[in-house]
């Protein structure tokens, strides 16, 4: 089985050969990888190098954590990096930005309110979370849309907060 | 004299003071929020109460409800611990009004170090220096405020008045951003402390934050156990200290210079127990007081690890009334601490707080090693209180030995679960700057980049992708599995549904 893997826009070419063997680029790996206890956690012996891996699976990417470096991956069969090449860059600039929450907490304020213009950089809404009180910025300039919470809810993490058109 | 303690928080520091009772035969009464039912200070305690539900203010702010909990379970005396009601004079007071014990100082000095604006004026007055700044004015209106700040200058600190942990505080570089900073400050000090006052100070630009730890008895004496150096900060929030400092080494007088102010310091508030005194030491060694902290402070382990001294236990003796069993000259450092703040935060995306239960944890250990912990498999991270789940702590000979050892640590040291700022910790202990000690308070915001893979040199790129792929693939052929051997999951209609569709 033949994948491209992407880590910080280099592509690696793997193929799994079987459940001893891979093949980086052509250059190949003797391997041992078991998953730790049910965990997100993998130990790897690679040509007798021994590593503990942390991964994070993250929408459509990978995040890998070892020897405290963190590695961006997404992996793809040669399929699926067609089909991604053909959709391209489809995904345009005026899209509906939806601000959802990074962590779960409180809402403390809305500085955002709906038809407001707004500016890339500005303060959308702040959020307190661990006794912090995070600003949440806009990504772009906009008008700010549907304001889904109100100051002194309660969300979680991911959850839709209010979107800029 | 009191047998029976009720510690009045949560988390590594009610642990550590249980701790502390334990090894003094004392009897221990724990306090708990809804989300804390299950915390290990509940389970470590003799007796545990409940408070009320989850928010600060409905549990471990509830003062009130302690006091009661306090009378009812017999306890004789209170440990405030840090943060919540540790520097709350009122409470101290109300304390002591019951016939309670409060471990800590008295109400009186709480109140003169506690409000920033006094402390400053009345360390002014026994002759210790103070950064320039408004204090020893009350409190000010903006417009009060925004017509001093060109006086002062710029880059200037807004502080809360009744504030610490780097809540309530704004840099400002120019009178014009100066009116949004202001509001921002005072709504945060408001939310952290129900105080919206708020001063300035001048900005000290190549600074470290330098501490001293004070331990004074209630016959008078004070003395001092040294230094901590703070400066390895991100927003003003402390992530790891060191003690000795290293800019101050081998220099044995300005040590001993320091520490002399800092008793200076607490004898001009009539201090009790332990405590902290701030400074800010420029790079041509003038220091500045910056304020004390009236509590048992967080960084505490480090200079246990380089004298020897229980601090918590020093505490609760003094509060029992007993006289300091060392002289100053009795007080001797011997080696190096070093201690990582491990924070369920995520150092990859600007430090934003990670909540979870955590599925798994592996705690490093060795020789030099001790771990201060709240957290174990099970325990869910909320997002109720704040991020910091465990102190990682070490000692060395030396500076150096210190440092190994740390990394060694750190690289054993795995929390699965939550997110944690443990490769920030591994990144600073590659970094050059870290190991010369060429540092600053900037130096994190400033010169520090966790991203910045391609000057480390175990970078792997390749395993990292063998390793993607290979959990990219094992998900891939799970998938395939259960179509191939028929394995259906919980719906067979919707089974049914694909299968129908394949063969249209």
């Amino acid at each position: 089985m033949k994948y491209v893997t992407t880590i910080e826009a280099r592509e690696y070419t793997v193929e799994i050969l079987d459940e001893r063997h891979v093949a980086v680029d052509g250059v190949l790996y003797e391997i041992d990888f078991v998953p730790v206890n049910n965990q997100p956690v993998y130990s790897l012996i690679v040509n007798g190098e021994s590593f503990d891996a942390h991964v994070y699976p993250d929408e459509e990417i990978w995040q890998v954590l070892f020897q405290g470096n963190l590695y961006t991956a997404r992996v793809e069969d040669e399929r699926e990096k067609r089909l991604r090449a053909t959709l391209g860059s489809a995904t345009s600039e005026r899209e509906e930005f939806l601000l959802k929450a990074p962590m779960p907490g409180m809402v403390v304020s809305v500085p955002g309110q709906p038809g407001q213009r707004v500016q890339k950089g500005d303060v959308l809404l702040i959020l307190e979370s661990m006794k912090m009180q995070n600003e949440l910025k806009s990504p772009r300039d906009g008008l700010v849309g549907r304001v889904r919470v109100d100051p002194g809810d309660r969300v979680e993490k991911k959850d839709t907060l209010l979107s800029v058109i | 004299m009191f047998n029976k303690v009720l510690v009045a928080n949560r988390g590594e520091i009610a642990v550590r003071i249980l701790r502390a009772c334990r090894e003094l035969g004392i009897r221990t009464v724990a306090v708990y929020s809804d989300a804390d039912r299950q915390a290990l200070h509940v389970r470590y305690a003799d007796e545990a109460y409940r408070l009320g539900p989850a928010p600060s203010r409905d549990s471990y702010l509830r003062g009130d409800k302690i006091i009661e909990i306090a009378h009812k379970s017999g306890a004789g005396a209170i440990h405030p611990g840090y943060g919540f009601l540790a520097e709350r004079a009122d409470f101290a007071a109300a304390c002591i009004d019951s016939g309670i014990v409060f471990i800590g100082p008295r109400p009186s000095a709480i109140a003169a170090m506690g409000d920033k604006a006094i402390a400053r004026l009345t360390v002014a007055r026994a002759g210790v220096t103070v950064v320039p700044g408004t204090e020893g004015e009350g409190s000010l209106h903006d417009e009060e405020l925004l017509s001093i700040a060109p006086q002062i200058g710029f880059p200037l600190l807004i502080k809360a008045t009744a504030g610490g942990g780097g809540k309530g505080m704004r840099e400002v570089s120019c009178l014009e951003e100066m009116p949004a900073l202001l509001a921002a400050a005072r709504r945060e000090a408001e939310a952290s402390f129900g105080d919206r006052n708020v001063y300035l100070e001048k900005l000290v630009e190549g600074a470290r934050h330098i501490e001293v730890q004070i331990l004074a008895d209630s016959a008078g004496n004070v003395i001092h156990l040294g230094e901590r150096e703070c400066s390895i900060q991100r927003r003003h929030q402390k992530l790891l200290e060191e003690s000795p400092s290293p800019f101050i080494g081998e220099d044995e007088e300005f040590r001993q210079k320091l520490g002399a102010v800092a008793v200076r310091a607490a004898q001009a508030v009539n201090y009790e127990n332990a405590g902290t005194i701030e400074f800010l030491v420029d790079k041509d060694k003038n220091f500045y007081f910056l304020e004390m902290n009236t509590r048992l402070q967080v960084e505490h382990p480090i200079t246990e690890l380089v004298t020897g001294i229980d601090i918590v236990k020093e505490q609760i003796r003094i509060a029992r009334g007993r006289q300091l069993r060392h002289k100053q000259e009795e007080i001797h450092h011997k080696g190096w601490a070093i201690e990582c703040r491990i924070n369920a935060e995520d150092p990859y995306n600007d430090f934003i707080p990670s909540t979870g239960r955590i599925t798994h944890t592996l705690l490093p250990t060795g020789p030099g090693v001790r771990v201060d912990t709240g957290v174990y498999i099970g325990f869910e991270v909320t997002p109720f209180y704040d991020s910091l789940i465990s102190k990682l702590i070490v000692w060395g000979e030396t500076r150096g030995e210190a440092i190994l050892r740390m990394r060694c640590a750190l690289d054993e040291y795995k929390i699965i679960g939550v997110r944690t700022n443990i490769p920030f910790h591994q990144r600073l202990m590659d970094s050059h700057r870290f190991m010369g000690a060429q540092y600053d308070t900037r130096f994190v915001e400033e010169r520090f980049l966790i991203h910045a893979a391609e000057e480390s040199k175990s970078n792997r790129p390749e395993i990292a992708a063998i390793v993607a792929t290979l959990v990219a693939h094992q998900q891939t052929e799970r998938a395939a599995h259960v179509i191939q051997h028929g394995e259906r999951d919980t719906s067979n209609w919707k089974w049914l549904g694909r299968w129908e569709r394949l063969h249209k």
